[in-house]
């Protein structure tokens, strides 16, 4: 099996005491480093498939690491960070930052990040043919949704919502994106539209819209879509 | 230009509806307005007031006198009386309207009768209409009722026809704001009916009064003017109900008098008259004194004169104002124009033929330079005693004296000189030298020396330098004129001089006062702080009042003592309620005022910027204070003011500036609080999580590594926490050390190996002195501190061997923790007992958590004891904190 290496970026010794055993029992192999410049020096000459990155560190702030990474390189990066931290965890995602885990976490939800961050890589970001998330199909191809067989027939901005939520399956979109991506640049702070739209959508899809299981609220980041099984 | 004005009035009056508004915030006053007593105002206020109570509005009364008469006291019947206050007065017992009852009950309407009446001396207002003021401004509406002969303007008139001089009178202005009048008429004849059965109530003491005064002429007349007064209400009412409403209407051209007042008897009844004229008129009016403006301000006499004619025409709803000038015509008119009058009320004094030839008098003048102003002329009563001020004040003897010797000073060395002269040379003009003289003495001792020296010059000339030498007689006529000619150059010249020394005196002394002002107002730029200001403002005050001064300042919504001059000044308890009553209404409040007149303080509000910010108290004496005395009052209060909203504009800037920082400081104390326990909180859960899914995967030796990270990490909470809670009780002082005996060694040993065994591997080295007294403390918490002091040894001491020592020093035992690392730099030896305070990324990346040594100084110091910090502890590296505990005087061999 093709190993992946992933590179630890955190200047708390024991934060790298648990990971490392833990990553490498998991199958991957671990790479470390205690500060910003040498984690840009790692990814540089040690080629990893995949940075965890602390946003609090010693030398630089960990929006600037992601910063200068995005201009040479499209390597996943996964955001440490805590809930008091948010603005800072939002523009990291903003500045490319593929996703997020909240201190403190448990190593599932570490490893099933990793995994997600690892599958997109390298690939394009359309979906070829249908997929399908619990009861919901989409067809990219004939622009066509349906649940449980049913057509569902969807406005196209709540059609492109869904699509951009669907080609990031798996991993947290944030408002930003979404709002920039499908209303266009001028509308990067007008949240109330996600909000009515997003509502609509899972009325429209969800099973039980108060309880939904497709599109899920990540609490003032964005939203994030199920991956399909 | 005729058109826009026409289609300008059509639009509503903006003052109109601004005092409609104004009037619908307060409540309104109804007054039953009667010609004389006994006509039924009581009984008519009464019937109503049930009539309206069974339709369930909240009436109550709140003073009715029913004088004993049964049809009106059945009348009481069912309505709610408030209760009375009762008062003691000259030994009896009075019940009064009580005036706070009223406000606390709060009812819709309150009846109140008599409006005239005087309170007795200790109540708030004197007057029962300011009582009912106060009633109406808090928003209850108010019945009262009233006889026409107590109305201020008609008391002249009253007293003419009556021959009794009314002595409670109502202002004008108190029945020209009330919202209705209703008149409660009954004819002269009835009444005299009525009183013949002893309907009317008098009091015994009258009866012989009121035998003169209930005549049918007498209450003919006061029918008529009562008549009279409700028929002007009317129409008022009419033309302002067009205005409000914009119709065009036949209303009265807007007049406008001014009218012109001095300190002589005659002006008194020029107010009065103008008054009249302007309520027939329906026209605002304006009462002027005219000053001059080069003349020492007139005596306090002639002041108080003036004065009480202000207030008596403000009363009757004038506007007053003080002018300033040399030309009284040019100064009136000029106002005359500024103000649109379109009347001048003038008195006319009588005056002397000689008088008349020679001089215009006032009206004269004006009538000559008027143009197009009408002129009313008062002209005083037949018989009436001319009490005019006198125009020269009466002077002081040693003035007088001192002149007349400056006089004579100046001639004597003026005939010896002239004396002198006339033996060297023949002098022609040896006049010319008087006149010297005459101007020296006016220069120096004033008009008086002046006219003195010319005297004495005249005849000194006449009997040194005329011939017939030595004798008062002269020979040649033309020496007679020229004589005359000299006596008249003399006075003139001396007139002229004494006026300017004069005017000079008064531009110094208003330069005196201006500068004063100046270095005040300059002084009080350099002030931030309020109390720094209201000290300033206190000793100013009383420099140039020189009266007992205090100001209250506002804290928090309370009144209170900011400063006062001198220091030691109490305000009683009638003085506080009456500066309280000044800040609330904003308004004078106290001695002299309609308000608590009872208070030796008269207090005046300071208005800044921003509203209110304190009154100002200043004693009140015999003599009221003169013109310039208020000017220079004001002026400081003003100036006092804004200081004082300056300040406490700055000082909320501050503590706005203060809270910020709080706030920063709670955000960094949160977020270093959150990063301190996050941290073994996500080792604990990552090691955790890890070892359940993976451990299988995982050598031994790793399991065991995480095994072991999560019981330090769990060590290293429970020891946070541990912090922040004896924090917690150091700051809610609940901590409460135990004062038990303490040996030292014991507790050291205890923290070293409890440091030990978290530490393993760091050399910690003791040296405890032998036979070391007890201290009285906790060993618990001792043990607490030095176990923090050594936990920051080994954080921040490098790797070199840490050192406990204890030993006695005098009475005291010390005891310090030495390590050597980096050490601390002298300007933060203070700051690390701080709380939260850590050396290090404020981000909280060093190891620590900022508590251990702010618990440490809270522990010592509730033991007793003090802690300080020393760097360099050694060889220039490395720190040293040192505890001092007085020992107990025991060591524990002699306890053995």
């Amino acid at each position: 099996m093709n190993q992946s290496r992933i590179l630890v970026v955190d200047d708390e010794p024991q934060i790298q005491r648990f990971l490392k055993p833990s990553l490498t029992a998991a199958g991957y192999e671990v790479v470390e480093a205690a500060t910003g410049a040498e984690a840009l020096k790692a990814v540089a000459t040690r080629a990893p498939d995949l940075v965890i990155l602390d946003l609090g560190l010693p030398d630089m702030d960990g929006k600037e690491v992601i910063a200068s990474l995005r201009g040479w390189s499209d390597i996943p990066v996964i955001i440490l960070s805590a809930r008091d931290r948010e603005a800072e965890k939002i523009a990291a995602l903003d500045l490319g930052a593929d996703d997020y885990v909240e201190k403190p976490f448990g190593i599932g939800e570490l490893t099933a990040r990793i995994r997600t961050a690892l599958r997109h890589r390298g690939r394009s970001e359309a979906i070829p043919t249908a997929m399908t998330v619990d009861d919901l199909t989409i067809d990219p191809v004939r622009r066509l949704v349906s649940r449980g067989g049913e057509p569902v027939h969807l406005t196209p901005k709540e059609y492109d919502l869904l699509l951009l939520l669907a080609r990031h399956a798996g991993r947290v979109v944030t408002h930003k994106t979404l709002l920039t991506t499908i209303w266009g640049p001028a509308h990067g702070d007008d949240l109330h539209y996600l909000r009515v739209f997003i509502g609509q959508l899972r009325q429209k899809i969800e099973r039980d819209p108060t309880q939904p299981r497709i599109v899920r609220t990540e609490p003032g980041v964005g939203y994030r879509m199920t991956e399909p099984a | 230009m005729a058109d826009d004005d026409r289609r300008d009035d059509r639009r509503p009056d903006p003052d109109a509806l601004l005092a409609l508004a104004d009037k619908d915030r307060r409540g309104k006053l109804t007054v039953f307005l009667g010609a004389a007593p006994g006509v039924g105002k009581t009984y008519a206020m009464l019937s109503r007031a049930r009539r309206l109570k069974a339709d369930g509005v909240d009436i109550v009364v709140g003073l009715v006198e029913t004088h004993g008469r049964g049809e009106t006291a059945a009348l009481l019947e069912g309505l709610e009386l408030l209760p009375r206050r009762r008062v003691a007065h000259r030994g009896r017992m009075l019940e009064e309207f009580d005036l706070d009852a009223a406000l606390a009950r709060r009812p819709r309407i309150v009846i109140v009768d008599e409006l005239a009446h005087s309170n007795p001396e200790d109540s708030r207002h004197p007057k029962r209409y300011q009582d009912i003021e106060e009633l109406t401004a808090a928003g209850i509406d108010v019945w009262t009722a009233l006889n026409i002969q107590h109305l201020e303007s008609l008391a002249d008139v009253v007293a003419q026809i009556t021959g009794v001089t009314v002595r409670e009178r109502v202002p004008d202005i108190v029945l020209k704001r009330a919202d209705d009048v209703l008149l409660v008429d009954l004819s002269p004849s009835e009444l005299i009916e009525r009183l013949k059965e002893g309907k009317v109530y008098l009091p015994e003491s009258a009866s012989r009064a009121a035998d003169r005064f209930f005549r049918l002429g007498n209450l003919t007349a006061l029918r008529d003017l009562a008549l009279r007064r409700t028929a002007d209400r009317v129409d008022d009412q009419m033309v302002d109900y067009l205005r409000q409403n914009a119709i065009d209407g036949p209303w009265a051209t807007s007049e406008r008098l001014i009218v012109c007042v001095g300190p002589d008897a005659l002006s008194e009844k020029v107010v009065r008259v103008a008054s009249r004229l302007a309520s027939a008129l329906n026209a605002p009016w304006m009462v002027v004194s005219v000053e001059q403006a080069d003349r020492e301000i007139g005596t306090a006499e002639r002041l108080q004169t003036i004065e009480a004619l202000f207030r008596l025409a403000e009363q009757l709803g004038a506007e007053t104002r003080h002018i300033i000038g040399n030309d009284f015509v040019g100064e009136i008119l000029k106002l005359a124009r500024r103000e649109h009058a379109t009347q001048i009320v003038v008195g006319v004094r009588r005056r002397s033929r000689l008088a008349r030839l020679f001089t215009r008098s006032l009206a004269e003048a004006l009538s000559r330079r008027a143009g197009g102003l009408g002129i009313h002329l008062v002209t005083a009563d037949r018989g009436a005693k001319r009490r005019l001020a006198p125009a020269w004040p009466a002077l002081p003897v040693a003035a007088v004296l001192s002149s007349v010797l400056t006089a004579l000073g100046f001639v004597t060395a003026t005939t010896l000189l002239g004396q002198l002269i006339g033996l060297f040379v023949d002098l022609p003009n040896i006049s010319i030298l008087f006149l010297l003289a005459v101007l020296g003495a006016s220069v120096i001792g004033g008009y008086l020396a002046a006219f003195v020296a010319a005297i004495f010059s005249t005849l000194a000339y006449n009997f040194f330098f005329i011939d017939p030498l030595h004798t008062f007689t002269i020979a040649a006529p033309h020496e007679v004129f020229a004589l005359f000619v000299f006596l008249a150059v003399a006075v003139v010249a001396g007139g002229f001089a004494s006026r300017i020394r004069e005017q000079a005196e008064v531009a110094r002394v208003r330069a005196t006062a201006l500068q004063t002002l100046y270095d005040f107002s300059r002084k009080l730029a350099g002030t931030a702080k309020t109390e720094d200001a209201v000290w300033l403002a206190v000793s100013q005050l009383q420099a140039s009042l020189k009266r007992k001064v205090a100001l209250l300042t506002a804290r928090d919504g309370e009144l209170a003592l900011a400063a006062a001059w001198p220091p030691d000044t109490d305000l009683e308890l009638t003085d506080l309620t009456a500066a309280r009553w000044a800040f609330d209404k904003k308004e004078a409040a106290g001695h002299g005022t309609g308000t608590l007149p009872n208070s030796r303080f008269e207090f005046r509000p300071l208005l800044g910027p921003h509203g209110i910010v304190g009154v100002c108290g200043i004693e009140q004496a015999a003599e009221r204070l003169d013109l310039n005395a208020e000017r220079s009052l004001s002026a400081i209060l003003d100036q006092t003011a804004i200081a004082l909203d300056r300040a406490r504009l700055a000082e909320e800037t501050t503590e706005q500036a203060a809270r910020l920082e709080g706030e920063r400081y709670r955000e960094a104390l949160l977020s270093s609080i959150s990063h301190d326990l996050r941290t073994p909180l996500s080792t604990i859960t990552g090691a955790v999580t890890g070892l359940r899914e993976l451990g299988d995967r995982m050598t031994a030796e790793n399991r065991d590594d995480l095994l072991q990270s999560i019981e330090e990490e769990s060590g290293r909470m429970s020891r946070f926490v541990a912090n922040l809670l004896d924090m917690t009780r150091i700051e809610a002082g609940t901590l409460k050390p135990k004062r038990d005996w303490v040996d030292v060694a014991d507790v050291v040993q205890s923290a070293v190996d409890r440091t030990r065994k978290y530490a393993p591997g760091r050399a910690i080295e003791t040296g405890i002195a032998a036979g070391l007294p007890l201290i009285r403390g906790d060993s618990v918490l001792l043990s607490q501190v030095l176990f923090n002091l050594l936990d920051n040894a080994v954080k921040y001491g490098g790797d070199e061997p840490i050192n406990v020592y204890a030993r006695r020093d005098g009475k005291d035992v010390l005891i310090s923790v030495t390590d050597l690392g980096r050490g601390i730099p002298a300007d933060d030896l203070d700051r690390i007992f701080e709380k939260f305070y850590r050396r290090g990324k404020p981000d909280g990346r060093a190891p620590g958590t900022g508590l251990g040594l702010s618990i440490a100084r809270g522990f010592v110091e509730a033991m007793g004891g003090r802690i300080h910090a020393e760097s360099p502890a050694l060889k220039k590296r490395g720190t040293r904190i040192v505890m001092r505990f007085p020992a107990s005087g025991e060591d524990k061999d002699s306890i053995r």
